[in-house]
C-alpha cells in the first residue's frame, strides 16, 4: 500500500512536470504559428497592394494602347443592348428587336 | 570530564550556525526589502519585453470594391549607437541598401543614445537585404505604411497619413477616427535566450484594426475624368482644372479630379498647394453659368417664361454708370435664347426684374454662400454678400456671375439640384464603414437638403439648358446619342495687381447633365487660366463631351437612338 502511494506520487509529479513542460512547447508552437500567420498575412497584404497597382485604370490603359495595340472605341461603335426594363423611363424595343439590333451590331461597327 | 569540550564545541557550532543564518537573513532582508524595487524593475528588463501594438489603418476602397488605399507591414531600421564599436565601418555597410549617405548615417550612429530611426518604412527587400547583413546594433521591426497602389488617382479626395499613421489630409484626416488602427501596449515574457515565452492570451491583445472605407466614387469614372482633365490643361496650358462627376438622384460623387495631380505615395518633397482639393477649397466667380439659378428663379417666380421677349440692347447697356457688354450685338430675345446666347444683358435684365431680395432667396436656396457639407475637409463656403451689402450694380453683376465666389461643387451641386427634378442633395463620398470583419457600420443614404425650385420648373430649365448645348454656346458639349443639357461660362479673374478685371485671365467652365431626359451623371468642367481661346464653350465643353461620353458608354446608358436603329434593322 505504502510502495503503491509512493508510486502514485512519484506518478503525479512526473504528470506535473510533463504537463508543464508542455505548456511551454505548446506556447512556442503557438507562437510560431502565429509569427508564420503574421509572415503569411503580410504578403497576402503586399501581393493586394501589387494587384492593385497592376490592375490600375491607368496602367491598364497603357499596356492596352501601347503594347497591345487597342484603340478607344470610336463614335457609334458601341451600341448598347439591354434587356426590356432594364433602363427606366426609356422606351425599349422588344425582345426580338432587341435580338436584331444585337445580331447586326457589327455590320454599324465597320460602317 | 568529557562534556566540558564537548559542549564548547556545540556553542561554537550553534554560534557559527546562527552568525551565518544571521548573515543570510541580512542579505535576505537587504535584497527583499531595501533593493526589492531595483532588483525587480532590473529582471523585469531581463525577463520582460514591452511592445507597442498599433492596429492596421483601415482599407479605402471604391464602389466596387477596388482597393483604394491600404497598410502593408514595411521594415523600420534602427540603430543601438551605445552598443556600436566602429560606427563609420556599419554605416558604410548601411549606406547603399539604404540609400542614404555614409557621413548622415556616421553621424545619427554616433550620437550617446541607445536608440536612434534610420530609415523608416523601407522597402521589403531593402529589410531582407539588412538581415543578410545581421550588423551588431542595427536592428529591423515592421511598421505599417500606407500605399496607395493607384499613384495620383483620387489623390486629392483621398488625402494622405503621416509617418505616426495619422491622417493628414484628405478622407484619410476626416475619418481618422474610423481608419486608425487601435493602439496598444503588451508585456511579453522573455526566456534566457531572448525567445518570448508563451504570450498569454496574445490572441487578445492584438489590436483591432481600423475600419474600411468603402466610396461612391468609381475608378473608372475617375481615371477618364483625370485622363481627359490632364489632356486639357496640357492642351490648354491652363493652370489648373477640376471636374466633379455626381449622381443627380443621390449626391453621390462618382469622381472628383483635380490639376495638377500628386502621388500620395511621395508628399514629402510636395508643398500644400500641389495636395489642395480645389474642387472645394478654391473658389471662383463663375460667370454665365450663374445664368441657370438666375433663369430657374424668373421660371419660379413667373417673372419670365421661355417664351418672355427680353431686349439685348444691342449688345451695350449702361447701369449704374457702367457698360456691360454682350458677345454680340444682340436684339429682341426669348428668355430661353437669352440663356442659350448666354446674354449679359439679358441676364441682369432677368435679375433686376426678380430683385435683390428674391434673387438672394434662390441663390441661397440653390446652396451658394454655404457649404454642402460635403464628408471632405477643407471646403470653403464661398462668397455671396447679404443684400444690405449690395451695390447699385450688384443685382445686375450676380445675375452675370460676377461679385459672387462659388466652389466648383457648389455649382454642380447646384445644377445636380435641377436634374434631380428641383430636389437639392446632399454631395457624398463614403458611402460605407465597416470593420474589420466586414460588418456594416455605417451606411451613408442620399440626404435630401431641400427643394429649391418646382419639378416643373426644373423640367423647363431642362428644356432651355438643352438648347444651349443644340443652337447656342455649348455645342462642343454635345454628345451624339444622348441629349445633353447644360451652360457654358466664361468669367474674368480679378487681376491681382489692378485690381480690376483682367482681359487674358479667365476661368473656363462648363456644367451640365445628360441624359437630359433621365440624368444619371452631372458634372462641371472647371479650366483655370487656360491660354488662347478662354471660352467655357471652346475649351471646357469638348472635356464635357468626351468625359460624358465614355463615362456613359462605361455605365452602360442606352443612346437615344438604340431604339430607332433597333427598329431600322427590323424593317431590313
Amino acid at each position: 500500500m505504502k510502495t503503491l502511494t509512493i508510486v502514485a506520487g512519484v506518478l503525479l509529479v512526473f504528470v506535473f512536470v510533463w504537463e508543464r513542460v508542455d505548456v511551454v512547447r505548446v506556447g512556442y508552437q503557438i507562437e510560431r504559428l502565429k509569427t508564420q500567420k503574421v509572415l503569411l498575412e503580410r504578403e497576402r497584404d503586399q501581393l493586394q497592394v501589387k494587384f492593385s497597382a497592376l490592375t490600375a485604370p491607368e496602367r491598364i490603359a497603357k499596356v492596352a494602347t501601347e503594347k497591345l495595340g487597342l484603340v478607344p472605341p470610336q463614335q457609334g461603335q458601341v451600341l448598347m443592348v439591354h434587356q426590356p426594363g432594364d433602363v427606366p423611363g426609356l422606351p425599349l424595343p422588344s425582345v426580338e428587336q432587341v435580338r436584331l439590333a444585337r445580331h447586326d451590331s457589327t455590320e454599324r461597327v465597320s460602317e | 570530564m568529557t562534556a566540558g569540550p564537548s559542549r564548547g564545541r556545540r556553542y561554537v557550532m550553534l554560534l557559527l550556525l546562527i552568525c551565518g543564518f544571521s548573515v543570510i537573513l541580512v542579505r535576505l532582508v537587504t535584497l527583499q526589502v531595501f533593493q526589492a524595487a531595483e532588483l525587480t524593475a532590473k529582471a523585469d528588463r531581463q525577463h520582460q519585453k514591452t511592445v507597442s501594438f498599433e492596429g492596421a489603418r483601415g482599407m479605402v476602397s471604391d464602389r466596387h470594391g477596388k482597393v483604394l488605399a491600404m497598410n502593408v507591414e514595411v521594415p523600420s531600421v534602427f540603430g543601438v549607437p551605445t552598443s556600436l564599436e566602429s560606427p563609420s565601418t556599419v554605416a558604410r555597410h548601411l549606406a547603399p541598401v539604404l540609400h542614404i549617405r555614409s557621413d548622415e548615417l556616421e553621424r545619427k550612429l554616433q550620437q550617446d543614445k541607445s536608440f536612434v530611426w534610420l530609415a523608416r518604412k523601407v522597402e521589403p527587400e531593402q529589410g531582407r537585404r539588412l538581415e543578410q547583413l545581421s550588423l551588431d546594433g542595427i536592428g529591423v521591426v515592421m511598421e505599417g505604411r500606407r500605399f496607395y497602389p493607384k499613384g495620383p488617382l483620387l489623390a486629392h479626395v483621398l488625402g494622405f497619413s503621416g509617418m505616426d499613421g495619422l491622417g493628414l489630409e484628405g478622407l484619410e484626416r476626416q475619418y481618422d477616427l474610423d481608419l486608425h488602427g487601435e493602439k496598444r501596449v503588451t508585456v511579453l515574457q522573455r526566456d534566457a535566450l531572448g525567445r518570448t515565452v508563451f504570450p498569454k492570451g496574445l490572441a487578445e491583445q492584438v489590436p483591432t484594426p481600423g475600419h474600411a472605407l468603402t466610396l461612391t466614387v468609381d475608378e473608372v469614372i475617375q481615371y477618364i475624368a483625370e485622363k481627359e482633365l490632364e489632356e486639357a490643361v496640357t492642351r490648354t496650358h491652363a493652370k489648373s482644372g477640376t471636374i466633379i462627376a455626381m449622381e443627380p438622384q443621390s449626391g453621390a460623387i462618382l469622381a472628383m479630379a483635380v490639376s495638377p495631380r500628386f502621388d500620395p505615395n511621395v508628399v514629402a518633397a510636395l508643398t500644400p498647394d500641389r495636395w489642395r482639393n480645389r474642387a472645394l477649397t478654391d473658389t471662383y466667380e463663375p460667370g454665365s453659368t450663374m445664368k441657370i439659378v438666375v433663369a430657374s428663379a424668373a421660371l419660379e417666380e413667373k417673372v419670365m417664361t421661355p417664351e418672355s421677349m427680353v431686349f439685348g440692347e444691342n449688345g451695350h447697356m449702361v447701369i449704374a454708370n457702367t457698360t456691360i457688354h454682350d458677345h454680340d450685338k444682340l436684339g429682341w430675345m426669348t428668355f430661353s435664347e437669352v440663356i442659350q446666347k448666354s446674354s449679359n444683358i439679358g441676364a441682369a435684365k432677368t435679375g433686376m426684374a426678380l430683385g435683390e431680395q428674391r434673387l438672394y432667396h434662390y441663390l441661397q436656396a440653390f446652396g451658394f454662400g454655404q457649404r454642402t457639407e460635403i464628408d471632405l475637409p477643407g471646403e470653403v463656403s464661398g462668397l455671396l454678400k447679404s443684400p444690405k451689402d449690395w451695390g447699385r450694380r450688384s443685382l445686375a453683376s450676380i445675375s452675370m456671375g460676377q461679385e459672387v465666389g462659388v466652389t466648383p461643387l457648389q455649382m454642380v451641386t447646384a445644377v445636380a439640384t435641377l436634374a434631380n427634378g428641383g430636389v437639392m442633395m446632399k454631395p457624398y463620398v463614403v458611402s460605407e464603414v465597416r470593420d474589420q470583419k466586414g460588418r456594416l457600420l455605417k451606411e451613408v443614404l442620399p440626404q435630401v437638403k431641400r427643394r429649391a425650385v418646382s419639378q416643373d420648373t426644373a423640367r423647363t430649365m431642362t428644356t432651355m439648358l438643352e438648347g444651349v448645348v443644340t443652337n447656342g454656346t455649348g455645342t462642343k458639349a454635345a454628345i451624339p446619342g444622348f441629349r445633353v443639357a447644360g451652360k457654358t461660362g466664361t468669367a474674368q479673374k480679378i487681376d491681382s495687381r489692378t485690381g480690376a478685371y483682367s482681359s487674358t485671365q479667365f476661368v473656363g467652365s462648363f456644367v451640365g447633365y445628360v441624359p437630359a431626359e433621365s440624368p444619371r451623371l452631372a458634372m462641371i468642367v472647371v479650366l483655370d487660366e487656360p491660354q488662347g481661346e478662354a471660352w467655357g464653350g471652346a475649351v471646357a465643353a469638348p472635356v464635357f463631351r468626351r468625359v460624358g461620353e465614355q463615362v456613359l458608354n462605361y455605365l452602360g446608358v442606352s443612346r437615344e437612338d438604340t431604339v430607332k436603329i433597333a427598329l431600322a434593322m427590323k424593317d431590313h
